[in-house]
């Protein structure tokens, strides 16, 4: 489903993290900077298509040649800027995604009226944090280490395939702890396009093209996917 | 004498039933966590009350026998004897001398008895001249009979409320702080109603009937400056009416300047005396949490109103800020949280408090989070890191948990590009807008689940999905069946929120021995 083009615009606070987090996986990663000092450090981190220009001036992004697949992530250090960027590039590209942080509530309005398809506000997220931490402190400990982590127990979502031995089943039917597994929740196209968590009490019957949110070691969770393309497992 | 007392004074000190009775009495007298401190206020107020209430009864009608005798014996017995209590835990002697004596044998020096007792007899007499220890003096001497006069003594008795209102002391306290504006201006009134009451002394005597002696002439000019002019001693001859002119236009402007500082000075100290209601209402809670800083996160925090966060209080360096957050209709003082004494007026030892350190400023957060845990372990810190490179710092000043703002929302970002799926599960949780919640259920010493396997517990029936459990600082990832619960565990559980509520209701404090 996630596309595998991704242009991150800045490369500061923000765009550092997420663009060495991403190098981990298999994106196409293009970074854009304004700025010559965060250029060079892009740069020096080992990435290859980084360009410097800029990005007020439509002439020069317009020389980026971005496909409709790409992703872009708008993660400035300036605000301003990156309001201004998400304009632009809204109006350049009408109907690629964007996604942008915020760093304040009048920004995150603004964001969304410049045409971002997703903004992250920075204070919204951690303000629901410390209310988490407050309400249930292990819990949010406990979450924060599986999203964060790659080696050891975390979340991974993956399509059932065509032709998969899950095709037809209902989830009641697979028992997933055996897999070293948990399903957490699921896309079932059959029920509108939106996340269902298991706990709801739906019964889903699961098909070709679900998407299924697992829980579990990650090399378990890559066992678990690569099984799942085999039409019989008996 | 001198060997006898001085091991009388070690008897004393050594004494654990002395020691025991001593602190007992002064418990009673001044903790105010004592729970005998209550009944034996509420009993003061009520003789206090009874025995005036006997003394305006007296002026009209003859009163009963008993009552009298109530009102000498019983009245006047407690309050003596409080009087002595009070005086006898003021300091210990005992105590001063059993110090001394060792210092003493220490340094090979001769010991003075005689002149510790006589320090420590010093202490209670400071004691004795304080207004407080007076009044409660001045409250006993009506049971002397033969004074009539001192019936009116009983009059005192009411000031001796005064130890259980706290605004009076603040009243002084604002007083205080305009001595020197309120002495000059006393200085002056002394000077004018001395110099006039004088002269119209000494211009009217002879002519004025009502003028007999220099105490009428003192009396007429402070009834004159003060503007309350009762009118049975006024001036006959033109100069004594000029000086009459002249006192009480200078007594309005007197009383007016009067007026004006006391104002100033209680406008001056109305935040702080604001400030000093918040702490003491917070401090009779259980527990409360203190927000340092109102920048945008505790905005944000404010606005989120996921759940009711009880009792806070918000501390801000910045009076800008205050007046920000008081207009935006939360509690806020202007205090530095990294300051000892302003964290140090909160009951850290009786109460839940729960620092959030939410400053943008690192250094402040750590400074916070040092100041409160320095103050006492139990705090809770939750302190906000904006550079991560000051992580180790936050950890070593024993923040209990840590919030990093760039880090969450980096971690949503690239959740959302990762995972998209996942993202919306994971904001959903987030920001608990969502059915399903991952919650965890602590299993205490009497916990219904101890003792029972994963497979006995249905986790499936009670629409939930087991995750794991927290044990001794590991994670135990979706346990087999035979898995027994102990206590002190920490179960990772997900479904909806009533279920969850639900689950840990019906094991609440249950055991299923």
């Amino acid at each position: 489903m996630y596309r595998a083009n991704i242009c991150i615009f800045g490369y500061g606070n923000h765009g550092k993290f997420i663009a060495r987090g991403l190098s981990d996986e298999d994106f196409n990663i293009t970074i854009v900077e304004s700025d010559k000092e965060f250029y060079k450090n892009a740069k020096n981190d080992g990435f290859s298509n980084v360009y410097l220009l800029d990005v007020t001036n439509d002439e020069d992004i317009k020389k980026l040649t971005l496909t409709d697949d790409t992703q872009l992530v708008c993660v400035m250090d300036d605000e301003h800027l990156n309001v201004f960027l998400t304009l632009s590039l809204r109006s350049l590209y009408p109907d690629i995604y964007i996604l942008s942080i915020s760093d304040s509530i009048n920004v995150t309005k603004k964001l969304k009226m410049a045409g971002a398809n997703k903004v992250i506000d920075l204070y919204e997220v951690s303000a629901n944090k410390i209310y988490n931490i407050l309400d249930r402190p292990v819990a949010t400990g406990l979450l924060e280490e599986f999203v964060l982590n790659k080696k050891g127990i975390t979340f991974k979502e993956m399509v059932i395939p065509k032709g998969s031995f899950l095709h037809g089943k209902m989830v009641d039917e697979i028992d997933f702890s055996s897999f070293g597994i948990l399903l957490v929740g699921m896309i079932d196209e059959e029920m509108g396009h939106s996340f269902v968590f298991i706990t709801a009490g739906i019964e889903h019957k699961l098909d070709s093209g679900d998407t299924m949110v697992c829980i579990g070691y990650a090399d378990k969770l890559k066992e678990f996917e690569k099984l799942i393309t085999q039409t019989d497992i008996n | 004498m001198r060997e006898k007392l001085l091991a009388f004074a070690l008897l004393l000190h050594s004494s654990k039933r002395y020691q025991n009775y001593k602190t007992f009495i002064r418990g009673i007298l001044f903790d105010d966590t004592n729970k005998f401190k209550k009944f034996f206020d509420i009993s003061i107020i009520f003789l206090v009350i009874t025995s005036v209430f006997i003394l305006i009864y007296e002026v009209n009608h003859t009163v009963p026998v008993w009552l009298d005798n109530y009102d000498i014996f019983v009245v006047s017995f407690i309050f003596a004897i409080e009087y002595i209590l009070r005086l006898w835990v003021h300091n210990d002697i005992a105590e001063m001398i059993y110090k001394e004596y060792n210092d003493a044998l220490f340094l090979k020096k001769e010991f003075d008895i005689y002149s510790v007792i006589k320090k420590g007899l010093k202490q209670k007499l400071q004691y004795m001249i304080t207004p407080s220890a007076i009044v409660d003096l001045l409250a006993i001497l009506p049971a002397y009979r033969p004074l009539r006069i001192l019936r009116v003594f009983i009059l005192f008795r009411v000031f001796k409320l005064l130890r259980y209102t706290k605004s009076i002391n603040q009243f002084v306290d604002v007083l205080v702080t305009k001595k020197f504006e309120l002495l000059t201006l006393l200085f002056l009134l002394l000077f004018i109603v001395f110099t006039s009451g004088m002269a119209i002394y000494i211009l009217e005597a002879n002519k004025n009937p009502n003028i007999n002696s220099l105490f009428d002439g003192l009396y007429w000019a402070i009834v004159t400056i003060s503007t309350v002019g009762y009118g049975d001693i006024s001036p006959v001859t033109e100069v004594g009416r000029a000086i009459s002119i002249l006192i009480i236009i200078s007594g309005i402007a007197m009383i007016s300047f009067v007026t004006s500082v006391i104002v100033s000075a209680f406008s001056e100290r109305l935040s702080e005396l604001k400030e000093y209601r918040i702490i003491e209402r917070l401090n009779k809670k259980e527990k409360f949490m203190i927000i340092c800083g109102y920048g945008q996160l505790t905005k944000m925090f404010f606005r989120q109103q996921r759940f009711d966060i009880g009792d806070y209080v918000i501390l801000d360096n910045d009076i800008e800020q205050v007046n920000k957050a008081t207009k935006d209709g939360y509690l806020a003082i202007n205090e530095s949280a990294s300051s000892f004494q302003s964290l140090s007026k909160f009951n850290y030892q009786n109460t839940h408090i729960t620092v959030l350190a939410l400053t943008s400023d690192d250094v402040e957060n750590i400074y916070i989070t040092l100041n409160a845990k320095s103050l006492s372990r139990k705090i809770k810190v939750v302190a906000r890191v904006n550079n991560p490179d000051n992580i180790n710092k936050f950890n070593s000043a024993g923040a209990d948990e840590l919030l990093m703002p760039n880090l969450i929302a980096n971690t949503m970002i690239y959740t959302a590009i990762t995972q998209p799926t996942m993202y919306k599960a994971m904001h959903a949780i987030l920001t608990g807008k969502s059915l399903a919640n991952i919650d965890e259920v602590h299993v205490h010493n009497s916990h219904g689940l101890i003792g029972r396997t994963i497979e006995e517990i249905d986790f499936k029936e009670h629409k939930l999905l087991f995750i794991g459990v927290k044990r001794e600082g590991d994670f135990i990832f979706n346990p087999k069946g035979d898995f027994i619960i102990e206590a002190y565990d920490v179960m990772l559980v997900m479904g909806k929120k009533i279920s969850i509520e639900y689950f840990k209701s019906l094991h609440e404090g249950k055991s299923y021995v």
